[in-house]
């Protein structure tokens, strides 16, 4: 009697998608840092991305699991493992990226403190025009007679 | 660029421009040659003045991904006397 079940399960060989989902799912986590920074709920910790991150590394697992534990059904030992690698590379790199490279800034210690007086200056704006943070202090609002409360001073690196 | 970012974004409040990073360097918070094209930058930071030209609140940020937000901002505007 002719045992068949062997070639049915070949046939069967499927596609291990979790694989390349997993991978994907790593370098959007990665990928997407810079429009998840846009806003602050994802920006301060960055969860969603670790959220991404965690589930791709996750679905490779189960992928690899499949594919080394079942390989007559599955495949993707070859694919998986690099994949896999890639993949658990990109999570150092992220975190070299949120928890080092971004705090590699200089001491503020010499910068104006709560108490003292903001240094004067004067800077063009937009329109070439000369404003000095005195007229910013005496100048009054729009729709308005008085002078403002106060004056906010942001200080950006040039583009964002 | 800050008047290309002032239209694309809608800003109405006032955007100086510190092209030798003049004032950058007065208010100490230089970050030398961290610009794209290796230009020195200013660390980013934030300061609340009352009336007379008084720090009453300022957020000099360890981290440049993280910055005050606005609302921060604004509360701190409110309790301003």
């Amino acid at each position: 009697m002719t045992h068949w079940s062997g070639g049915v399960l070949l046939d069967e060989h499927r596609r291990n998608w979790h694989l390349w989902v997993g991978f994907v799912l790593c370098i959007v986590g990665f990928a997407s840092l810079p429009v998840l920074a846009r806003f602050p709920a994802t920006r301060d910790v960055p969860w969603v991305n670790f959220l991404f991150l965690g589930t791709g590394l996750t679905l490779l697992f189960v992928g690899l699991t499949r594919a080394f534990d079942q390989p007559q059904q599955y495949r993707g030992k070859i694919t998986g493992t690099i994949l896999g690698s890639l993949s658990v590379l990109i999570v150092p790199l992220f975190c070299f990226v949120v928890f080092y490279q971004t705090r590699q800034l200089p001491a503020s210690t010499g910068a104006p403190k709560v108490g003292e007086k903001a240094p004067e200056f004067v800077l063009p704006d937009t329109n070439n025009q000369p404003v000095s943070l005195a007229s910013l202090l005496s100048t009054p609002l729009v729709n308005s007679q008085t002078p403002p409360k106060g004056v906010v001073l942001v200080f950006y690196r040039g583009y964002w | 660029m800050s008047r290309d970012l002032c239209r694309k974004v809608g800003y109405t409040f006032t955007f100086l421009s510190d092209p030798t990073a003049a004032v950058i360097r007065r208010y100490n918070l230089l970050h030398q040659g961290a610009g794209v094209k290796g230009q020195d930058i200013a660390r980013p930071a934030e300061f609340l003045l009352d009336s007379s030209g008084v720090i009453r609140w300022a957020n000099l940020t360890e981290d440049y991904r993280v910055r005050a937000r606005p609302d921060q901002l604004i509360k701190q505007a409110r309790d301003l006397k």
